[in-house]
């Protein structure tokens, strides 16, 4: 479903040229279950916000169920944003004077649904992650667990067939980290395709499979080359 | 998504911040308040002179004025206005009433006590169209009029003055050596502009026959629409030139020349009412953009978030825009309620009437939500070119 061939991108920082990544090609398939290594500043979140189509990369094509995005508008982009593509971040990004129903209405509200679709669509999200009494908290009445609960049904209301976490549990503690990586996996096994940005191996161990980016590029699992990578 | 989310979220972030956008209107509401205001003391009082000059009934008053060649000829009536000459007006098509009358002055007795006062002699159509009312006692009777009957009725002033204020119905007084009897008294003028004259009017019929007045000396035309009262007079004035024989000797007031003069005032106070709105609406149009961007600067994040979930920059830039034009929509509506309140105040403390157009209103509420455009295009688009990934890290 996912297929990016030679992407790069690249930055100008005053005269200089900052590659950040440099050829980058990948396929990933419906239902997968991904997971993304690599050292801190290696490129992950920027080949996340390509997936994503909320950044274009310099060169290079991505086709998203079969569609060559790379070419889309602004505004085609935006559909795709809001039909096919869920995110999860690692701050949560929630607005905080919406409560957690409102929150979760919001890529519905893009999307052109009814008020009653909506609310009624946005409840079952949030029972689906575990917070149907919860509703009409707002993001400060919540922890961080349920912070990230609230952004994953938002990811989820709108039925992408792909979500994007980039460090989804990094703000979070070992158990709750568990209990969000568990939400994933279900919705894994619905069917949906799940690319994970990670610098736990824990959090990676739920993934099918892991990709590694070191210096914009993709690499070895460093773990299984052992010494040999300099 | 809809117009009507957005204004709910619109009035959602004014609310959120409520000082400070009622800060940010402050100058639409000055600017708003003064134009209602303005507007509306200037159209009062340019619908007071009219109606002094026209008169509330659709009126226009016949004047004598002989040239000074007629004079010479002795062609100078002291009543120029004989009956006939009243039959031939009220046959004017679209006169509603002639209303004639003659007066003198004359000293008026009850027993002991006598005063001076104005008597006139009136014709039926007199109190109606002058609006005078008989607040006590009774009115005169057609047949009052037909019969000459020697009745009088006598302004508020004039029962003060002869009866001492007590009830002076029934009463006979003596205007020279003929007796009359009172039967009624008119209502106290009210107003800026009316004095309580001593009055005494009787029927034109009876006041021939007391004092042998053969004519009218005044006279004046009701008309039965107000766009008619110049044409009507002029033809007025023709007939009676041509019954008494005279060039230019019955005239009217020329109420176009009047209107004309008026204009030019008007026209100079909506000049300075333009500058006032101008200026004022200019700096609340300043005041509006300046806080969107500050606006836009401190949701950068919440703008991330939205496109992140698939808002368009069209719904971003309506989403701003929106909230500008309600933000600039309150103030004006703010401004118009207290312009209308300061301009009802003035009505009432100066007694001076004050007319609130609902063509002002409207224009009001449509200039403000255009400030609300003009100033909102800037911030609303800057918002919706940010990058959602810079947005999304913003701090
Ligand atoms: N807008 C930008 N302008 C210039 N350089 C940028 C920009 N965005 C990212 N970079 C650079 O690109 C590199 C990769 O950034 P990215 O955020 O993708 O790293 P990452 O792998 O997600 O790191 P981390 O694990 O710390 O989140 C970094 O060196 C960063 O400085
Ligand atoms: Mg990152």
């Amino acid at each position: 479903m996912i297929q990016l061939e030679e992407i790069t991108k690249s930055y100008t920082l005053g005269k200089e040229a900052v590659n950040v990544l440099r050829g980058i090609s990948l396929q990933i398939k419906s239902g997968e279950f991904v997971a993304i290594m690599g050292p801190s500043g290696s490129g992950k979140s920027t080949l996340m916000n390509i997936i994503g189509c909320l950044d274009r990369p310099t060169t290079g094509s991505y086709f998203l169920n079969e569609e060559d995005v790379s070419q889309h508008k602004d505004h085609e982009l935006a559909k795709v944003r809001n039909q096919s593509i869920g995110f999860v971040f690692q701050q949560f990004q929630l607005l905080p004077r919406l409560t957690a129903l409102k929150n979760v209405e919001l890529p519905m509200v893009y999307a052109g649904a009814s008020k009653q679709e909506r609310e009624e669509r946005a409840r079952d999200a949030l029972a689906k992650v575990g917070l149907q009494d919860r509703v009409g908290h707002l993001p400060n009445e919540l922890s961080g667990g349920q912070k990230q609960r609230v952004a994953i049904a938002r990811a989820l209301v709108n039925d992408p067939s792909l979500i994007l976490a980039d460090e989804p549990t990094g703000a979070l503690d070992t158990a709750t980290s568990v209990a969000i990586m568990d939400l994933f996996v279900q919705l894994n096994q619905e069917g949906t395709t799940i690319v994970v940005v990670t610098h736990e191996p824990e959090v990676a161990e739920y993934a099918s499979r892991v990709i590694y980016v070191r210096d914009g590029l993709l690499g070895q699992n460093p773990l299984e080359k052992g010494g040999q990578t300099s | 998504m809809s117009l009507w989310e957005n204004i709910k979220m619109a009035l959602m972030s004014v609310k959120a911040h409520k000082m400070r956008s009622i800060l940010t209107m402050l100058g639409i509401i000055i600017g708003v308040a003064a134009v209602i205001v303005v507007v509306a003391i200037g159209q009062g009082g340019e619908a007071m002179l009219k109606s002094q000059i026209a008169g509330d009934g659709n009126t226009i008053e016949v004047f004598y004025q002989p040239s000074e060649e007629e004079m010479q000829q002795g062609k100078w009536e002291e009543n120029p206005f004989t009956q006939e000459d009243i039959r031939q007006l009220e046959g004017i098509e679209k006169v509603s009433n002639v209303v004639a009358s003659s007066s003198e002055f004359s000293t008026a007795r009850l027993r002991e006590e006598e005063t001076e006062t104005s008597i006139t002699g009136i014709n039926e159509a007199y109190l109606d169209v002058n609006q005078l009312k008989v607040e006590k006692g009774r009115s005169f009777t057609s047949a009052d009029f037909l019969g000459g009957r020697r009745v009088a009725i006598v302004s508020a002033a004039m029962q003060e003055e002869l009866f001492e204020g007590k009830s002076p119905i029934g009463e006979i007084i003596r205007i020279g050596v003929q007796p009359v009897e009172v039967i009624g008294v008119l209502e106290k003028p009210t107003g800026l502009f009316a004095f309580g004259s001593v009055e005494t009017y009787i029927p034109w019929t009876a006041m021939r026959n007391m004092l042998g007045t053969s004519n009218y000396s005044q006279v004046t035309l009701q008309v039965e629409n107000a766009d008619d009262i110049q044409p009507i007079g002029e033809r007025a004035t023709t007939v009676l030139n041509q019954l008494h024989d005279t060039d230019d000797s019955y005239q009217v007031i020329n109420m176009e020349e009047i209107a004309q003069g008026i204009g030019q005032v008007t026209t100079i106070m909506t000049t300075i009412i333009g500058s006032i709105a101008g200026i004022s609406l200019l700096v609340g149009g300043i005041g509006v953009m300046n806080i969107m961007l500050v606006s836009v600067t401190e949701r950068t994040r919440e703008i991330g978030i939205r496109k992140s979930l698939g808002a368009t920059r069209q719904q971003i830039l309506l989403q701003f825009l929106v909230e500008s034009i309600i933000l600039t929509l309150i103030g004006g509506i703010i401004g118009i309620i207290l312009g209308a309140g300061t301009a009802y105040l003035v009505s009432f403390f100066a007694d001076w009437p004050s007319l609130i157009s609902w063509q002002v209103v409207l224009g009001a509420v449509l200039f403000s939500m255009l400030i609300g455009v003009a100033f909102g295009l800037l911030p609303a688009n800057k918002a919706s070119r940010l990058d959602p990934i810079d947005s999304l890290r913003y701090e």
